[in-house]
Parts: C-alpha cells; sequence; structure tokens
C-alpha cells in the first residue's frame, strides 16, 4: 500500500493526502500546472519536498519529521515519462538492461521486451521505434527494477488514437501481472475513467476530491470539482426540505421562477438554501413522448451534434428557467427517433440521480 | 622548418588538451545544469579570453606569474625556477587563453541533454557516476571532442601570448607561431612558408572536424 501525504507552501505549494493499494490504479487529475506532475515526481524522489511522508508498505522513502529522503535513485518505482526519456544512444534492450538491478540476469532485459510484444526489436535504437514501441521499451524499463511502485506521467499523450488504445489493454494486463500499486498522471478525463480505480482531483497542488471515478463524476464536492471533471450542465437552484419523512426534498430549478424537482434530502442542507445541481448522464432518461412519473422535464432539442456514433443533443427546458441540459444517446437512436432540432422531447430526471452541491466552491 | 619549435607546439597543445578536457567536463557539466545567480558572471569571465587582446592577457598573466606575485615565488619555492618564461608558465597561460575554446562547447552538450534524461537515470536507479559514464558523456561526446580540437588548432596558432609569458626560448618556449616570426624577421621565407602551409592545414583541418562532428550529431531526444 503507498501512502503519500505531502504538504508545503514553497517552491510548490502541496496539500496532499492519497493512498494506493497492491493492483490498484489511482489517477491524478487536474488542469494544467494543477501540480498532479510535482506529485508524481515528489514520490519518485525526483523533487525535493520540504513536508511530507511517503512510504510503501513498510519502506518509508521520504519523512521530513524523521529527516527520511531516499534518494529517487535508491526508491524501488518504476517511472514512464511523458515523452519516455529513453536514452537515445542506447538499444531497446540496453534501455532496459541499464535499469536492471545489480546480479540481475542479462536475459530478464530480453523476457521484459517480449513481455512487452518487443520480440525481434531488441537492437533497435529510440529513433528506430514507433511512439507505441518507444512506450513499450519505456514501460519495461521501467519494470526492469521490480518496481514495488509504477508511476506513469501522462504516459499515453503522445501517441495516435489506435495505439493508445492498444496501449490501454497493455496497461490492464500488466496491472494483472504485477499486482503493484500504479500512479497515473493525466489530464485525459476519458482515460482516467477508463483505466482507473480511483481518481484524485487536484488543483493547486491541492486534492479536492478523490474516489472512484463514477463516485467522482456523478458527486462531484462541489461547482468547482464539477467544472474541472468537465460536467457540462452545472444547474443553479434553491433546495427546500420535505415535509415530513415520507415525502422527497423538493429543488426549485433556476434562481428564482422555475421547475419544481423532486430530490432525495439527505438532512444535510438546511431549507431555502441556494445550491447548485448536477445530474450524471446515466439519471437522465429521454423520451419521445411524455412519460408518467416524476421529475419530467419538456424540451426542445436546441442542437444535434454529431461526433461518430455518439449524437449529443443539447435540450432546453421549454418553461422558466429555460436551462440547458445535454443527453448523449447513439447516432443511431438519434436518427431512427428523429432527434434534429426543434424537435420536442421530454427528459426524466432521477431523484436518485440530482447531486446538491453548495455554491461556494471550496466547501464541503 | 623548425622541427623542434613544431614539437614543442604539439606538446604544448596536447598538455593543454589534456588539462582542459577533464576539467571543462566538470565545469562545463556543472554550468550546463546550474541555476546559481552567478553562473552568467562565471560565464562572462570563462569566455574573456575570447574577446581580450592577447597582449592584454599576456601582461596580466606575466604580472600574476612573475617573481613578484604569491603564484610565482609559491612555484619558484617548489620547483626551484620561476613560472614566467618556461614551459610551465607557457602551459598555464595555454590553459587559461584556451578555457573559452575548450569549456564552451563541452557545456553546450553538456545543455543539449534533455532534463528528463536525467530524471530517467536516477529512476533507472543509476548512480551519478555510472550516469556520467553511460548516458552523459556518451551523449556530450562530439562537444568534448569539438572544445578539444578547437583547443589543439588555437594552441598551435597562438602568438601574442606564449610571446608575454613564454619568450622565445628555443626547446623551452618557442613555439611553431613564434619561430615562424622570427624565420621572417631573419628574411627566411621558405622556411616560414613552409611553417605556415602545416598551420594552415592544422586550421583547416580543424574547422572540418568542428562541422563534421556538428553536422553528423543525432537527435537526443528520443520522440
Amino acid at each position: 500500500m503507498l501512502n503519500v501525504r505531502l504538504a508545503q507552501r514553497s517552491p510548490i505549494p502541496l496539500d496532499v493526502e492519497l493512498q494506493c493499494g497492491p493492483g490498484e490504479l489511482l489517477a491524478l487529475v487536474g488542469p494544467s500546472g494543477s501540480g498532479k506532475t510535482s506529485v508524481l515526481r515528489a514520490i519518485a524522489g525526483l523533487m525535493p519536498v520540504l513536508g511530507g511522508r511517503v512510504a510503501i508498505d513498510d519502506e518509508v522513502w521520504l519523512d521530513s519529521a524523521q529527516r527520511v529522503d531516499v534518494p529517487a535513485e535508491k526508491r524501488p518505482a518504476g517511472m514512464v515519462f511523458q515523452h519516455y526519456a529513453l536514452f537515445p544512444h542506447l538499444s531497446a534492450l540496453a534501455n532496459v538492461s541499464l535499469a536492471l538491478p545489480h546480479g540481475a540476469r542479462p536475459e530478464t532485459a530480453l523476457r521484459l521486451l517480449g513481455d512487452m510484444q518487443l520480440d525481434g526489436l531488441a537492437g533497435r535504437r529510440p529513433h528506430e521505434l514507433s511512439g507505441g514501441q518507444r512506450q513499450r521499451v519505456a514501460l519495461a524499463r521501467a519494470l526492469a527494477r521490480s518496481p514495488k511502485l509504477l508511476l506513469l506521467d501522462e504516459a499515453f499523450s503522445a501517441v495516435d488514437q489506435p495505439t493508445r488504445q492498444a496501449l490501454y489493454d497493455e496497461l490492464v494486463k500488466l496491472r494483472e501481472r504485477v499486482g503493484i500499486p500504479i500512479v497515473m498522471v493525466t489530464h485525459d478525463l476519458r482515460e482516467a475513467r477508463l483505466l482507473a480505480d480511483r481518481l484524485c482531483i487536484l488543483e493547486g497542488g491541492a486534492t479536492l476530491q478523490d474516489g472512484p471515478p463514477e463516485y467522482v463524476l456523478s458527486r462531484p464536492r462541489n461547482a468547482h470539482v464539477a467544472a474541472l471533471v468537465g460536467l457540462r450542465d452545472i444547474h443553479s437552484g434553491i433546495f427546500h426540505r420535505s415535509a415530513d419523512a415520507k415525502s422527497p426534498a423538493r429543488l426549485r430549478w433556476g434562481d428564482g421562477e422555475g421547475i419544481d424537482l423532486a430530490t432525495v434530502d439527505k438532512g444535510r442542507i438546511d431549507d431555502g438554501t441556494p445550491v447548485r445541481w448536477v445530474i450524471a448522464g446515466e439519471y437522465v432518461h429521454l423520451h419521445l413522448e411524455a412519460p408518467g412519473g416524476v421529475n419530467v422535464v419538456a424540451c426542445v432539442i436546441e442542437r444535434a451534434h454529431r461526433l461518430g456514433d455518439i449524437t449529443t443533443l443539447a435540450c432546453r427546458s421549454i418553461a422558466p428557467p429555460h436551462a440547458l441540459v445535454h443527453v448523449e444517446v447513439t447516432t443511431r437512436q438519434a436518427r431512427e427517433g428523429a432527434m434534429v432540432a426543434q424537435r420536442a422531447v421530454f427528459l426524466r430526471l432521477d431523484p436518485e440521480g440530482i447531486h446538491i452541491m453548495p455554491t461556494r466552491a471550496r466547501d464541503a | 622548418m623548425d622541427w623542434q619549435s613544431l614539437r614543442l607546439s604539439l606538446w604544448l597543445a596536447v598538455a593543454t588538451g589534456l588539462v582542459l578536457v577533464p576539467t571543462g567536463v566538470l565545469v562545463g557539466r556543472w554550468l550546463a545544469r546550474s541555476s546559481h545567480p552567478l553562473k552568467p558572471v562565471a560565464e562572462a569571465t570563462l569566455a574573456l579570453p575570447l574577446i581580450l587582446p592577447p597582449t592584454v592577457l599576456g601582461y596580466y598573466l606575466l604580472v600574476a606569474l612573475g617573481g613578484q606575485s604569491p603564484v610565482g615565488q609559491l612555484y619558484v619555492s617548489l620547483v626551484g625556477h620561476p613560472l614566467a618564461f618556461s614551459f610551465g608558465g607557457l602551459l598555464v597561460a595555454s590553459v587559461i587563453f584556451n578555457i573559452p575554446f575548450a569549456w564552451i562547447p563541452t557545456q553546450r552538450a553538456f545543455e543539449a541533454i534533455p532534463a528528463d534524461l536525467y530524471d530517467a537515470a536516477r529512476s533507472c536507479g543509476l548512480s551519478r557516476w555510472r550516469t556520467l559514464w553511460r548516458i552523459e558523456l556518451p551523449l556530450a561526446w562530439r562537444g568534448i571532442l569539438s572544445g578539444l580540437i578547437m583547443t589543439i588548432a588555437h594552441t598551435l596558432g597562438e602568438f601574442g601570448v606564449v610571446l608575454m609569458v613564454g619568450g622565445s626560448i628555443p626547446g623551452e618556449t618557442k613555439t611553431i607561431a613564434i619561430s615562424i616570426y622570427d624565420r621572417v624577421q631573419a628574411f627566411d621565407l621558405q622556411a616560414a612558408g613552409s611553417m605556415s602551409a602545416i598551420l594552415l592545414v592544422a586550421s583547416l583541418a580543424t574547422l572540418l572536424a568542428t562541422v563534421w562532428l556538428t553536422r553528423t550529431r543525432p537527435s537526443v531526444r528520443s520522440s
């Protein structure tokens, strides 16, 4: 289990606490300059940290209180860099061999390259390899030290989409094989959602929220996190508590005149509180005819944006607050349902999926 | 043809290179990676011999190495003869006026190594010494060699500083450049011409070698 706590004000402000278990993949996500690469470098020992503790199992790599700071070259952590950082004058085999610990059998490097489907390419130098092959060499090199931890710094950002897909598959297989904590830095939420067991949202060097991807994406801690994780529809409203235990709470959608939505009262928000709220796509149901039940909102499709197999419909509520809700459907569904601009549709918002957040960004 | 002066010049050039290459690796590597606030001052000082008139540099060296100076007195107490007007003094002067020719290409070569390769070396578990031998020197050798070639060529042709610090003592401080001057003064244009031709060919070969080293430089970045 990797345990990390970083707390310093300068030179780079960091306020991060994270854990990653064996075989688990933790994605550090955040905008540019959010400090995610700094966190990774601090874990690897490539960046001096004034305050914090980094330990894996019972091995302490950094403990500023105890003045422990194991140098990077002595921390058994494999790292894959954004541009791979392969040694350009060395062959793929030599790149991997160089990272083997003292006393390791030379054929280990060949086996590692073989595990990465690089048989026959051992003698090639980095400039003679494709982007995907270089990435595999970098992974093989990172594993050569039999690391206790694998760190991936935007490792998939420099390859084209088909190669990236193949590398995702490779990483999934690798996770099963090595069973060590993997910490991955990415700015690509889709990638994080696809690969990670847990997300850690960072901004300004501080953890804003962490948890399983589906949880963070459907239950962002606040409107700021919701915006950071790319949720497009962040609505405002006024929360009204349940009149009694049996009836649901009421959410007045909009700042003044608006639609009343039924929602769940968790007893944490006072009556009449202005709130921001989001709803994950899986809780929004689109109907061509008016369905029964609660939270049915009549809308008009304002735009239909086709992107391959997926079509995104921008639906605006007919009644105030005239808010936009983006709904993704398959392009086939859109075609068969004639879901084009100006078409009237009905959205049913599942009360379970309505996630209410405090209005102030740093709350909660 | 003054073979003795040519031999002396070649020996001086090799000795200067032997001093400046290892020190250049240390200093050039440090300068390449340092962000010390005084780094620009250090760089400007080391580059001074490039623009300082050789006679000015020679004068200061003569003063610094002469019998009245602490360095000169220390040298006399250790070796028994003064540093000025000796091969030792000539070597010290040659080392100082060649610093920019040897160290600047070396520094540039280390600067061209991407920072992430240093991080990669550390995360591969390489010690600093192993990183130097296995990563940095193989990537920087062209710059280091280029500096060495420039140093040798420049030493062979240097006149002003050598004359100021070394005088013209045959077999001790009389280099080929001074010998050419002497031959011209003595109207022995044939000997001056053949020695000049040697220096011309050496200079041309140096420039060709430098061009070749910089042109065939492979991409340091792997991607």
